[in-house]
């Protein structure tokens, strides 16, 4: 049986049920800019043999191909005609519509599909612009719900003006700031205020000193020794497709995080990156559900961090690829604490700065009688057989608004996991673990790149941790709404605030019944 | 019920029905006896002399040895099947399993997002069932298996009930 779970459903049959805003479609050209691969192929395959003739000075119809020309052609005229007329049925009958509160799209002309979500369930929306579609002045629209799966609606592609709008609109009517069936040309894009932006010879750097450039030198350095021990070189020709493998995955690093900007907006955090394709993430206040800092080794000499998130309708599928779950590529601590007050603005603590940098670099005592001068509780000593390593590090703090869980002594790693985004928690204690007395505590998020476990806590105290962040994710669940982060948003960009305020029909309270929170948060 | 270190102090822990490690039984000889079997094939083919290879210590040894695990495993049957144990608290449901490594979880009644119950032969014609709990994480994986069939609907709509009370979003 479904709690909430109404969030994307697909309507069979029936449909005109309710239609009261425009349906429009997409713009013409997209099944071209989309499926140009399978033009190009066709083209490719029926002009190639033509044009080659004419480069070599020949006629441009073979004359000995008289008798057959006239099939060929035919065949590729149907071909093509059967092409351009699948483009233009699937654009025909691909419409889509914004309102009461629902995003609708109908798509298929066989196999017809009919999708609906709810607009106030929108976890992110993105506006994507593969490098045809930038020339042609297109975009790509993908509105997130919370299944974990692909893009609940994907429309593609409208012209870039016209996604802007479509989003503010969207984000707009989330938000109840417009409701009813207006059309969407009245509300206008939320202003935003440019928070951080990473420099291109910072991304090189971050690139040229991440693990994989450290793999690289130990495999370049094993290659080395066995072509010298073994007196062959052939070993360095079986590398190639190698190289181009690696210059192409830092190819597609450096093609994802050039020009990251971070900009705050009443709609949210919005992010925009890419040299080729371009892309521009709106997440919406509060829908972060677990934040990780993460520097390698080699970043330390810069003091370069990377932050990736757990955002729900992104999915396991979207970390593979890593752009769309990170939320800075690399930067400074400073602009660490930036995007971490942005995405907490609250931290529940009377001197964040101190903590964060606790959290980032700091290392417990390594006497257990000491004060832990940085209030994280770490692994005891008795278990540093455990984790010989890592046991100064490991550690957690629970502020009033979130639980940080700082851990790795070569790989930083620092995890922020606001209380009310808590999903479940376990206790986990193997025969080791408990030959130490320690057990790992580990918190449930939605799927992504985060995975939140504080490792090798004392047993006692990991039992606490347990009983109260129970405790306190529920309080928090009651507590916040996303209004609130509205308002501590707003001094930091004071312009904000005027527009925010100036907005009618701001939702109301704080203090909202569980069906309102139910409807900001979900 | 016995409680371990890591469980919250005051829980009274309720356990699933003894008659479960039944279906762990059955689950068991399924897994068990097919894999011994074609490990033994080796040694008979080796016994009839049909075989050079492997040697015969070779084809004793390695069926012995999963033998040796897989009547290790019989023997905990009971112990683990006793080691499952939920409580039902005023805003969460805990769940607890495991000896050598044990879990305790705690699920908020408003995080569930459905609830399922499933029922396979050999439950049902002992009367079982087993409760899942989804949360929108993957990760909470939260199964409660061998569960008399009232008290798995009890559960359900209890849950449910308690689920729609306490609603929270993501």
């Amino acid at each position: 049986m479904s709690l909430e779970n109404n969030a994307t459903e697909s309507l069979p049959g029936k449909p005109e049920l309710t239609v009261d805003g425009d349906w429009n479609r997409v713009h013409p050209a997209s099944p071209f800019v989309r499926g140009w691969v399978a033009l190009a192929a066709v083209g490719f395959f029926f002009g190639r043999d033509a044009f080659e003739r004419m480069l070599q000075g020949r006629d441009f119809v073979d004359p000995n191909l008289s008798g057959r020309a006239p099939w060929l052609l035919a065949g590729g005229a149907v071909v093509l005609l059967l092409t351009v007329g699948g483009f233009i049925l699937s654009w025909y009958f691909t419409r889509y519509q914004v309102a009461e509160g629902y995003v609708r799209v109908n798509t298929g002309f066989l196999f017809k599909q009919q999708r609906q979500a709810r607009l106030d369930r929108v976890q992110a929306i993105d506006i994507v612009q593969p490098l045809l579609a930038r020339i042609f002045g297109l975009a790509e629209l993908k509105f997130e719900v919370a299944d974990a799966g692909e893009s609940a609606v994907r429309l593609a592609y409208l012209p870039l003006d016209q996604a802007k709008q479509l989003r503010a609109t969207i984000l707009a009517r989330a938000a109840g700031v417009v409701s009813g069936p207006e059309t969407a040309a009245e509300v206008p894009e939320a202003p935003e205020h440019v928070v951080l932006s990473v420099p291109p010879s910072r991304l090189i750097g971050s690139l040229l000193l991440s693990e994989q450039t450290v793999g690289i030198f130990l495999g370049a350095a094993v290659v080395v020794t066995t072509s010298v021990l073994f007196d062959n070189n052939a070993i360095f020709l079986a590398l190639i497709p190698g190289i181009l493998g690696i210059a192409a995955s830092y190819w597609s690093s450096f093609n994802k995080g050039y020009n990251f900007t971070a900009a705050i907006s009443p709609d949210g955090i919005r992010l925009r990156y890419g040299l080729l394709d371009t892309q521009a993430q709106t997440l919406p206040p509060g829908r972060i559900q677990a934040l990780m800092v993460a520097q390698p080794p080699l970043w330390r000499i810069f003091g370069w961090y990377r932050i990736h998130v757990n955002v729900a309708g992104y999915g396991l599928a979207a970390s593979t690829d890593g752009a769309r779950t990170m939320l800075l590529p690399v930067g400074l601590k400073p602009e660490v604490f930036r995007m971490m007050s942005l995405v907490l603005p609250d931290p529940g603590v009377e001197d964040p700065e101190r903590v964060f940098t606790a959290g980032l670099d700091g290392l417990g005592p390594v006497q257990p009688n000491t004060a832990t001068s940085d209030g994280f509780t770490t692994t005891p000593r008795r278990a540093r057989l455990l984790a010989p390593l890592g046991w100064r590090r490991n550690g957690f703090l629970a502020t009033k608004t979130a639980l940080l869980i700082r851990s790795g002594r070569w790989w930083h790693t620092l995890v922020m996991v606001p209380h009310q985004r808590t999903q479940s928690m376990a206790l986990h204690q193997g025969p080791w673990a408990r030959r130490f007395r320690v057990a790992d505590l580990v918190l449930h998020t939605t799927a992504g790149p985060v995975s939140p476990r504080v490792f090798q806590a004392d047993v006692e105290q990991a039992v606490e941790l347990f009983d109260q962040q129970a405790a306190r994710a529920r309080e928090a669940r009651k507590r916040q709404t996303s209004e609130q982060w509205l308002a501590q948003v707003a001094p930091q960009a004071p312009e904000l605030a005027a527009t925010l305020t100036e907005q009618p029909a701001q939702p109301a309270p704080p203090q909202t019944s569980p069906q309102q929170e139910d409807r900001h948060d979900g | 019920m016995h409680t371990e270190a890591i469980d919250p102090p005051g829980v009274q822990w309720l356990r699933v029905s003894p008659k479960y490690v039944t279906v762990r039984l059955v689950e068991w000889a399924i897994g068990n006896v097919v894999m011994l079997v074609i490990l033994s094939l080796p040694l008979v083919f080796v016994l009839l002399g049909w075989w050079r290879w492997p040697p015969l210590w070779l084809a004793i040894t390695v069926p012995a040895v999963v033998l040796v695990l897989a009547l290790w495993r019989l023997v905990l049957i009971p112990r683990q099947v006793r080691a499952i144990g939920y409580a039902e608290r005023d805003d969460d449901l805990l769940i607890r399993r495991g000896i050598f490594f044990q879990r305790t979880m705690v699920v908020p009644y408003g995080r569930m997002q459905y609830v399922d119950v499933a029922v396979g032969p050999v439950e049902r014609s002992l009367g079982l069932c087993t409760l899942k709990l989804h949360t929108a994480s993957a990760g909470t994986n939260a199964q409660l298996p061998g569960l008399p069939a009232v008290e798995g609907a009890r559960l359900r709509e209890q849950l449910s009930a308690r689920g729609e009370a306490r609603l929270a979003g993501l």
